[in-house]
C-alpha cells in the first residue's frame, strides 16, 4: 500500500495547483499581473503549510510515500529559503517584463512550477525523487532562460542551459543506476546503510556511482568544472530569471547535495572527499578570478554566483554536523543580498539589459543616494564585510570546514574572498568617488523598489542579530535522511 | 553604561542621516560627542555585558570596561569632541553624513576597545573599516581614488589573515566559546608550532594597523589625500588600533607564539620608529610629514608591546592613548594652516609666530608633547616604552632611542620653519572656535601628563593577562618573598 501524507508535499502541491490555476484564469482573461499575484499568494500559502510541517518537527519525521519524500528540518529549512526566493523573483519581474513586451502569460506558471521542482528536490529522500524534483525544476527554467526571444544572447542561454543541462541530468542518472546497481536500492537511507555494512563489496562501483552523481550535480550547483555555462547563461538571460536561478536552483541543487553528503558520500573512500574538495577550492578561485575581469555588472554578479556556490561546498565536509545548519543560513543570507543586487542591477539597465558597465553607475550616489546605499550593502554583503549577512555566512562555513580539518581550503576561500572585496567594491567606489556628470534615469518600480528596501533592512539585520534564524535550524544529532 | 558610549554616536549617527538642517546636526553631533565623554569618564566602574550572539557558534556580544578599554574609549572621546566642532565648521558639503560617519567610527572604535568576545571583535575591526573609507573617499582630495584603493587592500588583506586565525582558534583549542576568558583558558596550551601560526595570522591584521614598516604605506597616502581640515586624519589616528589587537588578544591568547615572534617584530619595530622619523624630516609636505611622524610614534609604541614585559606593555598602551591627542592635535592645526594659506608645502610658511601667536603657542605645546617633553602626555609612554624594551632587547632600544632624538630635531625643525624663520605673509590668529577646539587637547595632555597613574593602573589589569608578564610578575613575587 502507498502510503501518502498530503500535508507533507502541501508546500509543493500548492505552487503547482497555483500554476494550473492561473494558466486556466489567463486563458480566458489575459493578464499577466493577475498571474503574479496569483504566484505571489500560492508562495504565501506554500511557506504557511511549510511554517506549519516546521512547528510540528518535534513529533518525529514527517515523509510521505516511504522515506522518498521528507519534511524534516533540513528539508524544511532549504523550503523556506526556495520560497522566499521566488517571491522575491516574481516581485522582480512584476514591472520588468512590462516594460520590455515580456509579459505572456506563462510566465509566472512556469517560474511556480520550477519551484515546486525545487520542493521536491528538497524533500526528496531517494534518488528517484530526485531526478523527479529535478526535471521538474530544469525544464521550467530551460525555457525561463530563453525567454527573450528576440535577443539571440538570450535564446543563446536558454539552448545551452538546455543542451548541457540534460547532458549533467544523464550523468546523474548513470550515477543513480550504478548506485542501484551497487547497493539495491535508491532511497538514501539503504544506501547509506548498505554501503556502510561490514559486507559491501562493491565499492568500486558505488564510487564511480558517487562522481557521477556529483557531476550532475556539479553542474546545477556550477562547481567547477562544470561552472562554464553559468556566466553565459545568467548573463543572456533576462534579469529577474538570472537571479531566480542564481537563487532557486542553487539552493535546490546544493540540498540535495547537502543530503547525499550526510547520507553516504562522505562515508566513501576519502578519495571522493578529495575530489570534492579540489572542486570546491578552484570552483572559489575561478569564480572571483573571473569575477575580477568583468566590466558587466551583471556578468560580475554571475561569477560571484559562481564563487558562492564554491563557499557553500566548505559546509558539504560538515554535512553531518553543522553544515546544513550553516548551509541553510548562508543560504538565506545569499538569497537575500543576491536578490537585492539584481533588483538593483533590474532597474538601472536598459531595454536588452545591457549599460550595465561600471561607467554607466558612476555617480549613481549623486541621483539617487538611496538606490546607492542599497546596493552598497548588497555589495558589502557579497564580499563578506561585518555588519552584513554575508559575514555571518562566510564565518559560519569557514566554521564548519575548519572544525572538520579542512584548513587548508578554508585559507584558500579567505584569500579568494580578499580577491573578491576588489571585485565587489569597485561599484561601490564608483558610485561615490567618480567625479561625474553622468545622468543616470532608472525605471521606477514600486515591486522591485519593495525588493530591495526590505532586502537591504533584512541584509543588515541578519547581519547584526543572526542567531534567531540560525538557531531555528539546529538539527541535533539526527540529519542523516531516515529517522 | 557600556553599551552607551557605542549606542549613544551609534543612534545619533542615524538621527543625523535623517535630518537635513545643518545647525541642527552640527548640534546634535556636539551633544553627542559631549554625552559619550560625560559617559566614558565612568566608564571604568561600569557592569560589562555578556549576551549569547550565535547559538550553536558560542559568539556573545560580550563588552567588558576594565583595564585598558576604559582608557581608550575615555581619551578617543576626548578628541571626538573638537574634531566633531571642528568639522561642523569646515566640511562645507554633505556635513551631516560626514558627522554621521564619523559618529559611525567612534561607536566602532568604543566597540573595538570595549568587545570581549573574539568574533564581536573583527565585527567591529572591519566595520569601522567602511566610514573610513567613505569619508576619504568622498570627501577626500584628488588622488583619493588611489588611496582608497591602496588602503582597502591593505587593510582587507591582513583582517582577512586574522579572521583565518580567529575562526581557526576555537575549534584547534577545543574552547568553549570565542569569549575572551574561555579561550584564554585552553589556548595557551596549544602547541607553539600553532601558536606561531595563528599568532602570526594575527599579525598581519594588526601589523598593517599599527603600522609598522614595510607595512606601513597605505597611511601616507590616507593622511595625504583626507580631507584638508585634518578632522578625518584624526579619526584615523584614532584608528591606528593595532598595537591594541596584539595587546589585548594576540598575546595573551598565544604566549608561546608571541615569545617566538616578538623579537622579530621588535627589531622591524626600532627599525620602523628611526626610518619614519628620517622620512618625516625630509618632508615638504605638512601632512606627509606628519603621517611620518606619527608611524615613529608607533614603533616605539611596537618596541614596548614587543618587549612582552609589564611596564613595556603599560608604557606602549599608554602612549598609544595619548598620541591620539598629539597627532589628533597636529591634524587639526595642519588644518587650521590650510584654511589660511590653501597649502600643505611647508616651504610657503615661515614666521608666522609674529602674527598668529596664538596658534604659534598651541603648535608649539602640541609639538613638545609629540616628542616626549617630560610633564606632558606621551612623555611617560615613551619612557615606558623604552624602558620594557631595554630589558628583552638592548639593541632594538638603542635604534629606537635614536627615533627619539630624531622626533625632537623633527619637531624643532618643523616649528622653526613654519613658525619662525623670515616672515611670509601675515597670517590671522585662531578665532573662538579653533580655540574652543583646541582646549580640551590641551588639557587632556597636561592630563595625561600630569598624572599618568590613574590610568597606567586601569591599563596594568589588562597587561596582566599577556602570560609571560604574569609569570615574571609572579616569579618576581616569589624571589621577594625568600628575601
Amino acid at each position: 500500500m502507498i502510503d501518502i501524507n498530503w500535508v507533507v508535499f502541501a508546500p509543493a502541491l500548492s505552487l503547482i495547483i497555483a500554476a494550473s490555476v492561473s494558466l486556466l484564469i489567463t486563458v480566458f482573461k489575459k493578464n499577466t499581473k493577475l498571474s503574479a499575484i496569483i504566484s505571489l499568494i500560492a508562495v504565501a500559502v506554500a511557506a504557511a503549510f511549510n511554517l506549519q510541517l516546521f512547528l510540528n518537527r518535534a513529533e518525529g519525521v514527517q515523509s510521505s510515500f516511504g522515506l522518498e519524500y521528507l519534511a524534516d528540518t533540513p528539508a524544511l529549512g532549504f523550503n523556506f529559503v526556495i520560497l522566499i526566493a521566488t517571491a522575491l523573483a516574481i516581485l522582480i519581474s512584476y514591472d520588468y517584463l512590462e516594460k520590455r513586451n515580456l509579459d505572456q502569460i506563462e510566465y509566472y506558471p512556469l517560474m511556480l512550477l520550477s519551484a515546486s521542482g525545487a520542493l521536491v528536490m528538497v524533500a526528496a529522500g531517494g534518488m528517484i525523487t530526485l531526478i523527479l524534483g529535478l526535471e521538474i525544476m530544469s525544464l521550467a527554467v530551460y525555457v525561463l532562460a530563453a525567454w527573450k526571444q528576440d535577443s539571440p544572447a538570450s535564446e543563446e542561454a536558454g539552448m545551452k542551459y538546455f543542451l548541457l543541462g540534460a547532458f549533467a541530468s544523464a550523468f546523474l542518472i548513470y550515477g543513480i543506476a550504478m548506485l542501484f546497481g551497487a547497493t539495491g536500492s535508491f532511497n538514501y537511507a539503504a544506501i547509506a546503510a548498505s554501503v556502510s555494512s561490514d559486507g559491501f563489496d562493491k565499492i568500486f562501483y558505488a564510487v564511480l556511482a558517487s562522481i557521477l552523481i556529483l557531476v550532475g550535480l556539479g553542474f546545477k550547483t556550477a562547481m567547477f568544472p562544470f561552472h562554464q555555462w553559468a556566466p553565459d547563461v545568467y548573463t543572456g538571460a533576462p534579469m529577474p530569471v538570472t537571479a531566480f536561478m542564481s537563487m532557486v536552483v542553487k539552493t535546490a541543487a546544493f540540498a540535495a547535495l547537502f543530503r547525499i553528503a550526510a547520507s553516504f558520500l562522505l562515508d566513501m573512500p576519502s578519495f571522493i572527499s578529495q575530489i570534492l574538495l579540489i572542486m570546491i577550492a578552484l570552483t572559489m578561485i575561478v569564480g572571483n578570478m573571473g569575477g575580477l575581469v568583468q566590466t558587466s555588472l551583471k556578468r560580475m554578479l554571475a561569477f560571484s554566483a559562481v564563487a558562492h556556490a564554491g563557499y557553500l561546498g566548505l559546509a558539504l565536509f560538515a554535512a553531518k554536523t553543522v553544515g546544513i545548519q550553516a548551509a541553510v543560513w548562508y543560504l538565506t543570507a545569499y538569497v537575500i543580498m543576491n536578490a537585492g543586487a539584481f533588483a538593483v542591477l533590474s532597474l538601472i539597465v536598459d531595454e536588452n539589459d545591457q549599460a550595465d558597465s561600471l561607467d554607466d553607475i558612476a555617480g549613481l550616489a549623486k541621483t539617487h543616494p538611496a538606490l546607492a546605499t542599497a546596493f552598497s550593502i548588497f555589495l558589502f554583503s557579497l564580499a563578506g564585510f561585518p555588519l552584513f549577512a554575508g559575514f555571518i555566512g562566510k564565518i559560519l562555513v569557514f566554521q564548519a570546514a575548519i572544525e572538520n580539518g579542512y584548513v587548508l581550503v578554508a585559507i584558500i576561500g579567505i584569500i579568494t574572498s580578499l580577491v573578491a572585496v576588489v571585485y565587489y567594491l569597485r561599484p561601490v567606489i564608483v558610485m561615490y568617488f567618480k567625479n561625474t556628470d553622468n545622468k543616470i534615469t532608472i525605471q521606477p518600480s514600486m515591486a522591485t523598489t519593495i525588493v530591495i528596501a526590505v532586502a537591504a533592512i533584512v541584509t543588515v539585520l541578519l547581519g547584526i542579530l543572526p542567531g534567531w534564524w540560525y538557531g531555528l535550524f539546529e538539527m541535533g544529532q539526527r540529519i542523516v535522511a531516515a529517522g | 553604561m557600556t553599551l552607551a558610549v557605542i549606542f549613544i554616536p551609534l543612534i545619533a549617527a542615524f538621527v543625523l542621516l535623517i535630518i537635513n538642517d545643518r545647525k541642527l546636526q552640527a548640534a546634535i553631533a556636539f551633544l553627542a560627542a559631549i554625552a559619550s565623554f560625560v559617559v566614558s569618564l565612568f566608564l571604568s566602574s561600569a557592569l560589562p555585558i555578556s549576551r549569547l550572539w550565535i547559538p550553536g557558534f558560542n559568539s556573545y556580544f560580550e563588552l567588558n570596561p576594565a583595564g585598558a578599554a576604559s582608557v581608550l574609549v575615555l581619551v578617543a572621546s576626548l578628541v571626538m569632541i573638537p574634531t566633531v566642532l571642528y568639522a561642523s565648521k569646515q566640511i562645507e558639503k554633505n556635513t551631516g553624513n560626514f558627522l554621521a560617519l564619523l559618529l559611525f567610527m567612534q561607536a566602532g572604535l568604543n566597540g573595538i576597545f570595549l568587545a570581549k568576545d573574539l568574533v564581536l571583535f573583527y565585527l567591529f575591526w572591519e566595520a569601522t573599516l567602511i566610514p573610513s573609507l567613505m569619508m576619504l573617499g568622498i570627501w577626500g582630495r584628488k588622488n583619493r581614488r588611489k588611496a582608497v584603493v591602496k588602503y582597502l587592500i591593505y587593510a582587507v588583506g591582513g583582517s582577512f589573515f586574522m579572521l583565518i586565525s580567529i575562526l581557526a582558534i576555537k575549534p584547534l583549542a577545543g574552547a568553549a566559546s570565542y569569549r575572551f576568558m574561555d579561550l584564554y583558558a585552553v589556548t595557551p596550551k596549544l602547541p607553539v608550532q600553532t601558536q606561531i601560526w595563528l599568532f602570526l595570522g594575527f599579525s598581519a591584521a594588526f601589523l598593517v594597523k599599527q603600522p609598522i614598516f614595510p607595512l606601513h604605506s597605505w597611511l601616507i597616502s590616507f593622511n595625504e589625500e583626507n580631507h584638508h581640515s585634518g578632522v578625518a586624519d584624526v579619526m584615523g589616528t584614532l584608528y591606528k588600533v593595532g598595537a591594541f589587537g596584539f595587546f589585548a588578544w594576540a598575546m595573551p591568547l598565544l604566549p608561546e607564539g608571541a615569545k617566538a615572534v616578538s623579537p622579530f617584530l621588535m627589531v622591524l619595530a626600532a627599525f620602523s620608529a628611526v626610518y619614519a622619523i628620517i622620512a618625516a624630516i625630509s618632508q615638504t609636505n605638512l601632512k606627509r610629514a606628519l603621517a611620518y611622524a606619527s608611524l615613529s610614534h608607533m614603533g616605539i609604541i611596537g618596541v614596548g608591546i614587543f618587549a612582552l614585559n609589564l611596564i613595556g606593555s603599560n608604557g606602549a598602551v599608554f602612549l598609544l592613548a595619548a598620541q591620539m591627542l598629539s597627532t589628533g592635535g597636529l591634524f587639526l592645526i595642519t588644518g587650521m594652516l590650510y584654511e589660511r594659506r590653501k597649502s600643505f608645502d611647508i616651504n610657503e610658511y615661515g614666521g608666522i609666530a609674529k602674527s598668529a601667536p596664538m596658534l604659534a603657542a598651541f603648535a608649539l605645546f602640541i609639538i613638545f608633547t609629540s616628542i616626549g617633553v617630560p610633564g606632558l602626555a606621551n612623555f611617560p609612554g615613551e619612557f615606558m616604552s623604552l624602558m620594557g624594551a631595554f630589558q628583552s632587547n638592548v639593541g632594538a632600544t638603542v635604534i629606537a632611542a635614536l627615533a627619539v632624538i630624531g622626533a625632537g630635531v623633527f619637531g624643532v625643525n618643523l616649528y622653526q620653519r613654519i613658525f619662525q624663520a623670515d616672515e611670509t605673509k601675515p597670517l590671522i590668529d585662531l578665532d573662538r572656535l579653533e580655540l574652543i577646539v583646541l582646549i580640551p587637547i590641551l588639557a587632556g595632555i597636561l592630563w595625561l601628563g600630569l598624572a599618568p597613574n590613574l590610568e597606567l593602573e586601569k591599563i596594568e589589569i589588562q597587561s596582566r593577562y599577556i602570560n609571560p608578564i604574569s609569570q615574571t610578575v609572579e616569579s618576581n613575587n616569589k624571589a621577594g618573598d625568600s628575601q
